[in-house]
């Protein structure tokens, strides 16, 4: 993939060492990242853009992930959402997946596990395209 | 006596009833707790003990850099483990009737401190004000700073010369803060430098004049007399110079405040108390609080702790970096030296010597240049240190020897191995030409070396695996050397000095004194969670355990690189590899990361190793590892020594086995020990399920074992002799009686009098390596106490050869073993029945001490001729 076409992600967590550790590590993977821990920019950004990916929390403080990420496949349905987080459920994965969520992490959890579904995100994105 | 009486009162003579329940508990018999249930407690406790242990690693992994995690699991998994401590504590407590209830306290106020850290306070532990060079490890560095902890480290773990010193604790200091009532203080002018209503400069200089007015307190300026006089008992005849410098935390690990504090040289013990201040105070310097600012540190996080060393009057100074901090790819250390001490080196007010100098075996020096040093900083002798002429011979002439060069570059190489970065050390040449290492720092080149091994993937392609993949690693990290195969006591003597990468079947205690020098470590077999596993990360070598193949696939004197971060073997010398290693981000730059490693350390150090120590108790207890190994120690000893208790309204009976050899051993089966079918009253080896019995009873009729069976001709006729000596009666079962064994499924509590002495074997074999263990005590016999020495040392030794930790005293012989797999135990309790066999009566003819080893040849030989037994 050239400069030009990078894939983009948006990583919303209100926790900012997830955000700290994740857009190096994204970049050296060679995604073009942003990232928010406060929803309402997350919200303001994704009203503006359309991301490939989005990785978000579900359950942040003053805000619901799920409010965000039923928000992001509404407005842009392509956009392919991994959910990470720490009060994983049966129900919320359950939810997260009716809502058309790409994959669920539970917190914590390995750098490598979630490069691994960014990548099989982004081959279905690039089928899709095909 | 008809055979139900008779059993009847074995059991009742030896069986009695648990002490406490039938002083406390009982009126009269209706309230007695039965065995099951005590037994069922005992599993408890190995189950949490196991989940615990469990949960500290997976604690503890967090730290390695692969894990995103965040505050709330911090938060969570500190609480979980907090839930199952309790646990752990409460059936102990029913175990034990209480008797330690102080472990409630304890456990009370280590929570409290890890609920203290999780609010973002700053713990201060409550250690000494002063902590000696020999007394300080790892555990301390939050409260004795980098600088000391590596330096204590240095001595204490690698052996190597530093100063003579101690440390002054961050405890000191916040009581330097208490008594002066300056926190508060010390905190509005934070406040208002945070709000911008004062500029740094102003703030540091307020905070700072705080500090220098304050008074040392009376008990801290004890514990300074007491650390000095200490010193001065190393300094000869001449007056004791100090060096004083701040050791902050954070310092020298992952964050570099080099030069943000001041340091003193040759400092006079009556003015350590100002100097000691003015460290401190330099804490608050403006450079120091605008970094902090920087880098995000809570100004709660501050907490000064300081290093006190001898001054070592050099001849020579300098500094080595073990990676060129410009050009690491060139894979050499840079080594620099001056007359006299090194300070204005390390300062960059002069140049020295500049030594380049290969990382490859051999260490050969690429470029050398030696400067005209004119001058040498030297201690006054007046309190201070002066710039005096060097004598215009030596201004020329090389600071170091080709030897000192190699001797430095290996010393600092294994000091980079141990703390598995690249390291920049200071180092000392005193008059008499020895090498003190005065510090040891993280060098910090990350950002550089990820540039040059950013595709380390395609590097390692080319060389070959050996294996892969196989086993479990205990320590990560990269280890490149030799191979070097211990099969024996004698290999041992001939592993390298320069290190090597030990190569072993199973990690074996004796094995302990070689691991400082090993490069890394793989063996056939092992746990993780054993004791190799501990050693190994004690002294942060990379090891592998459990490979199944190490021995079979690798050759002595062979060069391999061990990747046990990836899990693979490779042949050949891949440097790359662990400069790889060293450019991983530094995860321990962020707060959460600090938080939890604050919190692991009331955790996850084990302070309490031997049970027998003084320490041992409740009280000994500092962290959840502690008490979680307290407990498991004393369980297994209490159910050891329960007495279990009469079993006339119990559906349990006590039942006699029936056997050749005439063991007389009564049986109660608390679940699953027996098959079904099995005889009310007598059962033969077939109705045996319980696994320890099994092997156990299988070893006591080994051929040979016994001396039922003709052995090597001197051997036999000693046996016989033996036999003869003790008359048929002695042998018999009626006088042998009194034996018991609580079994179940995978418990077996032996307890045997075999002719004068006395046997205990307590064993439990799983699928869990986690639960097993092993307990075989042994003591007593009939003839005078020198020869029953002389076999408990026989035994003891065997035993040890096979594994176990062995401890004699006088005729008493404890063996233990534990965490290993079921069938390696399985054949430890075939070795301990028959050792019991071969053994019952040996004292008798254990004359010499050359008597020890001739039956450790004969019982080695009996081992050789039952093949299959070996392990």
């Amino acid at each position: 993939m050239d400069k030009q076409n990078k894939t983009s992600i948006l990583v919303l967590d209100d926790e900012q060492i997830v955000l700290k550790r994740l857009k190096p590590a994204l970049e050296r993977s060679g995604y073009k990242v942003e990232t928010f821990f406060r929803s309402a920019d997350a919200f303001d950004r994704v009203d503006g853009k359309n991301f490939d990916i989005v990785i978000t929390d579900l359950k942040m403080e003053g805000s619901d992930g799920m409010a965000f990420l039923t928000h992001v496949k509404k407005r842009s349905p392509k956009t392919e959402v991994i959910v990470i987080t720490g009060f994983a459920t049966m129900d919320t994965a359950k939810e997260s997946f009716k809502k058309g969520v790409f994959d669920f992490l539970a917190k914590p959890f390995k750098l490598g596990e979630l490069i691994d579904a960014v990548k099989k995100a982004e081959t279905r994105i690039n089928d899709i395209r095909q | 006596m008809d055979n139900s009486n008779k059993v009847k009162n074995i059991v009742n003579k030896i069986i009695g009833k648990i002490p406490f329940f039938s002083t406390r508990l009982q009126d009269k018999h209706d309230r007695e707790i039965a065995f099951t249930t005590i037994f069922a407690r005992f599993q408890d406790i190995l189950e949490l003990n196991n989940q615990i242990l469990d949960l500290m690693a997976t604690i503890s992994n967090k730290l390695s850099g692969d894990y995103i995690f965040d505050r709330n699991y911090i938060e969570s998994s500190s609480h979980l483990m907090g839930d199952l401590i309790a646990k752990l504590i409460s059936n102990f407590n029913i175990l034990t009737h209480g008797k330690y209830r102080q472990l409630n306290n304890v456990f009370r106020k280590i929570n409290r401190d890890i609920e203290k850290e999780l609010s973002g306070k700053l713990v201060i532990p409550e250690t000494d004000y002063v902590i000696p060079y020999r007394s300080l490890t790892r555990d301390f560095s939050e409260v004795a700073g980098g600088k000391n902890s590596n330096v204590a480290e240095l001595k204490n773990q690698l052996g190597l010369t530093v100063p003579h010193g101690f440390a002054i604790t961050t405890r000191a200091f916040k009581s330097f803060l208490e008594y002066n009532n300056l926190s508060e203080r010390v905190n509005i002018i934070l406040h208002a430098w945070r709000g911008g209503d004062k500029t740094t400069e102003k703030a540091s200089e307020e905070i700072r004049e705080l500090i220098d007015k304050g008074t040392i307190p009376p008990d801290v300026q004890k514990a300074f007399n007491w650390g000095l006089d200490n010193l001065k008992t190393y300094s000869d005849d001449k007056k004791l110079g100090l060096a004083v410098r701040s050791s902050a935390l954070g310092e020298d690990s992952e964050h570099s405040f080099a030069g943000q504090y001041d340091s003193f040289l040759n400092v006079f013990p009556e003015n350590f108390g100002n100097h000691y201040k003015a460290v401190l105070a330099s804490t608050y310097s403006a450079s120091a609080m605008e970094y902090r600012l920087q880098k995000n540190f809570s100004e709660q996080e501050v907490a000064m702790p300081v290093a006190c060393q001898m001054l070592i009057n050099a001849r020579a100074s300098g500094v080595i970096y073990t990676l060129d901090p410009v050009s690491p790819e060139r894979r050499v250390l840079l080594i620099t030296g001056t007359w006299g001490l090194g300070a204005p080196l390390v300062s960059g007010k002069i140049y020295g010597d500049s030594f380049v100098v290969l990382r490859k075996p051999g260490h050969s020096i690429l470029e050398l240049d030696i400067v005209r040093k004119r001058e040498a900083l030297v201690p006054d002798e007046k309190e201070g240190c002066v710039f005096k002429e060097v004598e215009r011979e030596a201004q020329t002439r090389a600071t170091l020897s080709e030897n000192q060069v190699k001797f430095l570059t290996e010393t600092a190489l294994s000091i980079e191995r141990y703390f598995k970065k690249p390291q920049d050390i200071e180092w000392s040449l005193d008059q008499n030409n020895n090498f003190y290492i005065l510090q040891a720092r993280q060098l910090n080149i990350a950002s550089k070396l990820s540039s040059i091994v950013n595709d380390i993937s395609s590097v390692v392609q080319k060389y070959p695996v050996i294996f892969s993949k196989r086993g479990a690693i205990v320590q990560k990290g990269i280890a490149i050397g030799k191979v070097f195969v211990v099969n024996s006591e004698e290999d041992l003597e001939k592993f390298p000095n320069e290190g090597a990468i030990l190569v072993t079947h199973q990690f074996s205690p004796i094995l302990s004194r070689v691991v400082k020098k090993a490069h890394g470590i793989l063996t056939d077999i092992g746990s993780p969670t054993g004791h190799m596993a501990s050693i190994a990360r004690e002294f942060s070598v990379p090891s592998i355990v459990n490979t199944k193949v190490a021995t079979n696939l690798l050759t002595n004197g062979e060069e391999i690189t061990i990747d046990a971060e990836d899990n693979v073997i490779y042949k050949g010398r891949i440097e790359e590899l662990s400069l790889y290693e060293f450019s991983h981000d530094n995860v321990g730059e962020y707060y959460e990361y600090r938080l939890l490693r604050r919190i692991l350390k009331r955790i996850s150090p084990l302070n309490l190793v031997d049970p027998k120590a003084n320490n041992f108790n409740p009280r000994g207890c500092e962290t959840f590892h502690d008490i979680a190994r307290f407990i498991h120690e004393k369980a297994v000893k209490t159910l050891r020594e329960v007495k279990f208790y009469n079993q006339r309204n119990s559906d349990i009976p006590a039942r006699e086995l029936q056997s050749t050899i005439p063991l007389d051993l009564m049986m109660i089966d608390i679940g699953g020990g027996l098959k079904e079918n099995a005889g009310k009253r007598k059962v033969t080896e077939n109705d045996i399920s319980c696994l320890p019995m099994v092997e156990f009873l299988k070893g006591v009729n080994a051929p040979g074992a016994w001396d039922n069976e003709p052995m090597s001709v001197d051997f036999g006729s000693f046996m016989s002799s033996m036999t003869r000596t003790f008359s048929t009666g002695a042998s018999s079962p009626k006088a042998i009686g009194q034996n018991l064994a609580v079994i179940s499924e995978e418990y077996a509590n032996i307890s045997l009098r075999l002719g004068y002495h006395f046997s205990m074997i307590v064993a439990y074999i799983s699928e869990k390596i986690n639960n097993n263990y092993a307990y075989f005590r042994f003591n007593g016999g009939v003839t005078d106490p020198v020869r029953r020495g002389r076999r408990a040392k026989f035994i003891g030794r065997i035993l040890e050869k096979k594994g176990f930790y062995v401890d004699i005293r006088k005729d008493l012989m404890v063996a233990r073993i534990k965490k290993i797999s079921k069938e390696s135990l399985k054949r430890k309790l075939y070795l301990i029945g028959k050792m019991v066999s071969f053994t019952r009566q040996l004292d008798v003819k254990m004359v010499d001490d050359d008597h020890i080893n001739l039956f450790m040849r004969e019982f080695e030989k009996m081992e050789l001729k039952n093949t299959g037994e070996q392990d």
